[in-house]
């Protein structure tokens, strides 16, 4: 069954280490240019808070890498959330649509056993991509002369991989819930969208899962982000349950 | 033997079953709609079944059912002794199943999908798969998106059988298919699964497939079971008596035809009378040439399944 999970993703995989590639790499040339931006006229002209954020951003290199890979606002982050989504949305709803739930489900396997599979499977396609990106990055940021903390990157792969199983969680939810693929996806975009809302306003930051997904002082190597990890790991967990639960029971 | 299946043969309980399928007062509701509404069913071990329906009839919905897609709201049912609910696992491990809709994963090459399968069974015999795959003549190397509806349904039918199953459960298995792949289908290979001490389940509404194969039909109309039988006895106890009168029969002639003893229904068109006869039909032909109206002839005919069908569709259609 891995086997056939493999083989069905193996178009999303490519994909989206392609595009993890791509974005690593353009992420580590446009670090200059974006300073460059900050000096001319233009930028002067930008609202404060802009301004102010981009300056913040572009601090240090290392700054720089941490806000565009990881941060869930900037490509890294929403091509792997996205590529989550897409994984997560056709796990179940994909089967349905397609009528093989019933061979699949005709099989002496627990429903448990089934969804597991087919998510255990995913969350392997997304660590894959997250390092293969991080990979591509530590290597173009090498070469530019600008060597990253292997260490911090990989604790921040994985906080960020934990990010993406609970997208992926939230989207294998509505796969089941669902018999088509599209509502799934729309509907876990929509819910990322709500629990990001709160690190919009002001004080409300502990609110937002995202603020937990990244953590500039681990990848800087200056803490271990412990508590990120615990909160990360139960919201990945949640929609993951509450997914193998109405499995268990759904009627096809 | 694969390592994700989730029961292990040896943990297979031990059942002693009478019956290949045993379904007691069945219900399945979807929403307000009982779609199977207090069926109760007995297929014997061995048997090539044929579950006849209308469209709509539940059959699709029992097959669900049985193999633990959906639960029943009511009563219970037993597959080669294991319960529906409780040991679903247990029973798949044991049987075979082709689907109406035949979706495999188009993706995936014919030796993936058997490697599919056998990844996901408790039992595996490859050599049976390679043998009805030459015996259909698939093309081996192909995606199982290259193939035909028919080439397809004999896949399916191939990856069932690598499974050994003690009951394949097939649901309208030749649906859409030409009459040489339907004839290749049913004829040859129900005939030797059968013969290998299979028990063969299948709903159809192609009834003159069913006839070819079954030794026992179950008709099944909006939910409940209209009857069970074996199908050379379903056969003989039914039967037509035509007659053609010399003048056409009265009205209280008619009456009187249908009391007598096992007429179950009558029909007139002016001379002719058509009675469906169920039992002896021999001894109500008696009665009927004793009475005082003249016939010119009366004839005994058989009925085929089809004509049994549609006569149980009427009697249900008048609220028999």
């Amino acid at each position: 069954m891995v086997a056939k999970e493999l083989i069905e993703a193996r178009w999303k995989l490519f994909g989206g280490a392609l595009l993890a590639t791509l974005i690593a790499t353009l992420t580590d040339f446009t670090y200059s240019n974006t300073r460059e931006m900050l000096n001319s006229a233009a930028a002067s002209q930008q609202p404060g808070s802009i301004r102010d954020y981009m300056v913040q951003m572009t601090s240090s290199f290392d700054t720089f890498i941490w806000n565009s890979w990881f941060s869930l606002s900037n490509n890294g982050g929403l091509v792997m959330v996205v590529l989550a989504v897409i994984l997560g949305a056709g796990l179940i709803a994909g089967e349905v649509s397609k009528g093989s739930i019933f061979l699949l489900l005709s099989k002496p396997l627990s429903r448990e056993r089934v969804l597991l599979t087919k998510y255990v499977v995913s969350a392997a396609i997304l660590f894959a991509v997250v390092l293969f990106g991080s990979l591509v990055l530590l290597l173009v940021a090498a070469l530019q002369g600008h060597p990253q903390n292997t260490l911090g990157m990989l604790i921040s792969d994985l906080l960020f991989w934990f990010a993406l199983l609970f997208a992926l969680g939230l989207a294998t939810l509505f796969s089941v819930i669902f018999s088509d693929v599209l509502r799934p996806l729309a509907l876990a975009l929509v819910v990322l969208l709500l629990v990001a809302l709160p690190g919009f306003v002001p004080g409300w930051q502990a609110l937002s899962l995202p603020s937990y997904w990244t953590s500039l002082p681990a990848y800087l190597g200056q803490s271990f982000p412990l508590k990120e990890f615990a909160v990360a790991l139960v919201a990945a967990a949640l929609p993951l349950a509450a997914a193998v639960l109405l499995f268990r029971k759904q009627q096809y | 033997m694969s390592t994700t299946t989730a029961i292990k043969q040896e943990a297979l309980p031990v059942t002693s079953e009478a019956a290949a399928i045993e379904i007691n007062n069945l219900v399945v509701s979807y929403g307000d709609k009982r779609a199977v509404d207090g069926l109760s069913l007995s297929v014997p071990i061995g048997s090539v079944y044929g579950f006849l329906g209308p469209n709509g009839a539940g059959k699709t919905t029992t097959i669900k059912t049985l193999l633990g897609f959906r639960q029943p709201n009511g009563g219970s049912a037993k597959v080669l002794g294991y319960d529906i609910v409780t040991q679903s696992l247990a029973l798949r491990a044991r049987v075979g199943y082709v689907s109406e809709v035949n979706s495999m994963y188009d993706y995936l090459t014919i030796p993936q999908m058997a490697d599919f399968c056998r990844a996901t069974s408790l039992r595996w015999d490859q050599s049976a798969v390679d043998r009805y795959l030459k015996m259909f003549g698939l093309p081996l190397k192909a995606r199982v998106k290259q193939l035909s509806k028919g080439m397809k349904s004999q896949l399916a039918f191939s990856l069932a059988m690598g499974s050994q199953p003690d009951l394949l459960i097939l649901d309208e298995p030749t649906s859409g298919l030409d009459p040489i792949a339907r004839h290749d289908l049913l004829n040859q290979l129900v005939g030797e699964v059968a013969a290998g001490g299979t028990t063969v389940f299948f709903s159809s509404h192609i009834l003159s497939e069913v006839e070819a194969v079954a030794d026992w039909v179950g008709i099944i109309n909006a939910g409940k079971l209209v009857i069970s039988s074996e199908l050379d006895q379903l056969k003989s106890s039914q039967k037509v008596l035509k007659l053609i009168y010399a003048e056409a029969p009265p009205p209280a002639e008619i009456d009187a035809l249908r009391a007598l003893p096992g007429a179950v229904r009558v029909d007139q068109e002016g001379r002719s009378v058509r009675i469906t006869v169920h039992g002896d039909v021999n001894t109500l032909s008696q009665l009927v040439q004793a009475r005082p109206y003249a016939l010119r002839d009366a004839e005994i005919v058989d009925l085929n399944l089809e004509d049994i069908f549609l006569e149980y569709m009427k009697e249900g259609g008048n609220g028999r």
